[in-house]
């Protein structure tokens, strides 16, 4: 068999694979695709990657159906074949959709057994729409909090705050878009941090010291600017970035990882001032890894994206070891349910309330996903 | 021996999810004059529903203090409103069939009608708070009295509102525990309908009640209460849509909610910038009015969609088969809408705009100026449906032996 890639990005369930696929093509040949679901069609639009058939006997090659214990289940049936496409990669970025069958109930499953072997998690996980329905919701809100704790970095992309991006009457199928344009463009800004021929270079194993500890909140953050001071501008639309504004999203982390991506035209003054502008927004105070590379296609355009997570406490690595090995609940649980709470806001920790299967707590304007004017 | 009658002193606590008001009153010529007045903001209760039963008995327990002390009264008995999502109402009928010899009915007929209704058990786990009468119908024509009218089949219809057990036990309890017994539940939209329509808007009028942690609606016609509802949102869930939009404090956002807000958003709105606290100073922050007014009437029309959805199924359960639009020629008087998110600006002309009906602002008509405000509308309407639906106990005055009597009786 050949050596392992440096990267692994793995497209899981339905919607996941979708995402993956569309992308694979524009991949760096460090960076592996597989693709894991239950449903064999998935496979279809890839033809030639790695793929693992999970739950063959459960489903016989058909989807879950929206049942997240079937999808668990699938994952579970399948557990030397998981491990064996994770073995020797050091990083692995998932990608799936939640609410679904295999997404919410596979990820946590699947993510666990890419740890267990040695591999740094990085998940990007979905979050279906408010219109989705209650059941999907609740579905993909429970799969957030079990996978948390099995990755070491976890960026939920809320369809709903995507969707306050795209013009009020777009029909369905853009918003899908943009949610998947939203994620493709994270992960095309992460792979290529890893490409060779970048001016300040990173290299894997810095994603795997800002990653290190399973459970802890994670940040992403993803802007591009254009034209007469585009690093800067970059950098502000990175902060408003709503990836970075999700409710389970951190605010202030104490590593980052910053990516600034420019044209020939790229200064190195430019870029550092970028990398100055994010620090501010996003903290960082503990350590900040930059990496700058001139691609010569994006013009006058500059993209930057950042990557950070909160260590907790890097002085007693013993005691962190310990929490992460035992999985103990208590702190990483909580933290979620207190994220959870923002989207709620003064409501969190009430009951909910549901009309017409929708948490009617929730902010009308996030639900019906209606643009906000901008602040000054 | 005669008991000698004194003038009833009637004490009403309306418990919001945002203030407890209570308001001690006196009958005198079968009017109402206020004798004592007390306001705090509730503690203890989020969406209408009691989460921390201690905070909320010791805000309940201050505003009773006050309330005695201003009106120099001790209250003993009490009246308390009942809104939210704890009070169900439904349609309960009662038939009885008239004895043929004559075909006239007789007040035992109406009697066995409606002990024939009454006996009707409520869903498990709810106890029947009350019972609101509605045309009485022979025959399947709507009759004032029926007593002496010839037909065949006489029946009761009330309009039954019942409430969860362990939650009306628990309010209960909280007032009894201040030594102080409760005269009867009276629902809160219907204290806001007493207090802002008169008799005649009865004929046909829907009281929207919008507070802080729901919205109740009574719906009259023909004088009678035809259905109620509520939905669970309210004032607070505006201000929270806020602070998430913004990013900012509840206490900013229900500044900048009364102060900024509307209840409909104009496309001029976006052009126009406003300061959080308006001295530009140090902290002072800089808002597009169009975000605020966006988020705020958005969450404003949905509610009232809701309501509006919420009035057809009552309706369409009630009169099976018949689409009752509810246009003018069904509620000729209108909307009243009040309860305190009734102040945010554009509100009627929001309201007017879903609904398709005109809407006015109902404040309660009082002696006292202070009370002549929407948020009012509830605590006042308390203290007229008391003294209209079910006429407070007269007072006598009790001898020793009998104070004595009260205290060893369990």
């Amino acid at each position: 068999m050949e050596r392992p890639p440096s990267i692994l990005l793995v497209g899981l369930g339905g919607a996941g694979c979708s995402i993956v696929a569309r992308l694979a093509t524009r991949l760096p040949p460090e960076i592996g695709v597989a693709l894991i679901d239950t449903d064999t069609r998935s496979f279809q639009q890839l033809p030639g990657a790695t793929v693992v058939q999970i739950g063959r006997a459960q489903t016989r090659g058909m989807g879950t159906g929206g049942e997240a214990a079937l999808g668990s289940a699938s994952a579970e049936s399948d557990e030397t074949a998981l491990r064996r496409i994770f073995t020797g990669v050091p990083i692995v970025v998932m990608v799936t959709g939640l609410g679904g069958g295999t997404g919410s109930g596979a990820a946590a499953v699947v993510a666990g057994y890419a740890a267990e072997v040695g591999a740094t998690v990085l998940t990007f996980a979905t979050m279906p729409f408010s219109h989705e329905g209650e059941r999907r919701q609740r579905q993909a809100n429970e799969a957030t909090g079990v996978l948390g704790l099995k990755c070491h970095g976890l960026v939920v992309v809320h369809n709903d705050l995507l969707l306050q991006q795209v013009a009020t009457d777009a029909p369905l199928s853009e918003s899908f878009a943009a949610a998947d344009a939203w994620v493709g463009g994270a992960l095309r800004a992460l792979a290529g941090a890893f490409t060779p021929g970048a001016l300040v270079a990173a290299d894997p194993a810095a994603l795997r010291s800002i990653l290190a500890n399973p459970g802890s909140p994670t940040l992403f953050a993803f802007g591009v600017g254009t034209g007469e001071g585009a690093a800067m501008k970059a950098a502000r639309a990175a902060s408003e970035c709503p990836l970075a504004h999700g409710p389970s999203s951190v605010t202030k982390v104490a590593s980052l990882f910053v990516h600034v991506t420019g044209g020939p035209t790229l200064t190195t003054t430019a870029a550092f001032e970028a990398v100055a502008a994010v620090r501010t927004r996003f903290g960082g105070e503990t350590s900040t890894i930059v990496c700058a590379r001139v691609n010569p296609d994006l013009g006058d355009r500059i993209e930057v994206s950042v990557l950070g997570a909160s260590l907790p406490a890097p002085k007693s690595p013993a005691k962190a070891k310990k929490g992460a090995k035992a999985g103990d609940p208590s702190q990483p649980m909580f933290e979620f349910a207190t994220e959870e709470a923002m989207r709620r806001g003064l409501f969190g920790g009430t009951p909910m309330t549901f009309i017409d299967g929708q948490d009617i707590d929730v902010p009308t304007y996030i639900r019906k996903a209606v643009r906000l004017p901008a602040s000054p | 021996m005669t008991p000698k009658l004194l003038p009833s002193l009637i004490a009403v606590i309306d418990i919001g999810t945002h203030k407890t008001v209570s308001l001690v009153g006196q009958m005198i010529n079968g009017k109402a004059r206020m004798l004592g007045f007390s306001e705090r903001r509730t503690d203890g209760v989020v969406k209408g529903t009691v989460i921390d039963l201690e905070r909320l008995h010791r805000c309940v327990h201050e505003v009773v203090n006050d309330v005695e002390r201003s009106s120099g009264r001790s209250i003993e008995h009490v009246y308390l409103s009942l809104s939210g999502p704890a009070a169900e109402g439904e349609r309960i009928k009662g038939i009885h069939a008239i004895p043929a010899h004559d075909g006239k009915v007789t007040a035992k007929d109406v009697t066995d009608a409606i002990a024939s209704a009454k006996r009707l058990e409520p869903p498990a786990g709810r106890a029947t708070l009350l019972y609101m009468r509605q045309p009485t119908t022979i025959d399947g024509r709507a009759v004032a009295n029926p007593v002496g009218m010839a037909g065949k089949r006489l029946e009761v219809h009330f309009w039954r509102v019942t409430m969860e057990e362990g939650n009306m036990r628990m309010r209960v309890g909280m007032v009894n525990g201040m030594s102080i017994k409760v005269q009867d539940f009276i629902l809160a939209s219907h204290a806001a309908a007493c207090a802002t329509a008169s008799d005649s808007d009865k004929q046909g009028v829907l009281v929207v009640d919008m507070g802080a942690g729901t919205t109740d609606w009574i719906l009259y016609y023909k004088e009678h209460i035809l259905c109620a509802g509520s939905i669970p949102v309210g004032g607070e869930h505006m201000t929270n849509d806020l602070s998430v939009a913004l990013r900012i404090s509840r206490e900013t956002a229900e500044d900048l909610k009364l102060r900024f807000g509307s209840a409909m958003h104009r496309e001029a709105d976006a052009n126009q910038t406003i300061w959080k606290d308006g001295d530009r100073g140090l902290g002072d922050q800089q808002f597009n009015r169009g975000t605020i007014t966006q988020v705020l009437s958005l969450r404003y029309q949905e509610t009232f969609e809701y309501v509006k959805k919420d009035i057809i199924q009552h309706l369409e359960q009630l009169f099976p088969g018949h689409a009752v639009k509810l246009d003018q020629y069904f509620l000729p008087a209108g909307i009243i809408l009040t309860g305190g998110s009734a102040n945010l600006a554009d509100a009627a002309e929001a309201v007017h705009a879903i609904m398709q009906l005109p809407t006015r602002i109902g404040v309660p008509t009082f002696e006292n100026d202070s009370l002549r405000k929407p948020e009012y509308a509830g605590v006042v309407g308390l203290m007229t449906a008391a003294i209209t639906d079910s006429p407070p106990p007269v007072r006598r005055p009790r001898g020793f032996l009998a104070s004595l009597k009260d205290l060893f009786r369990f």
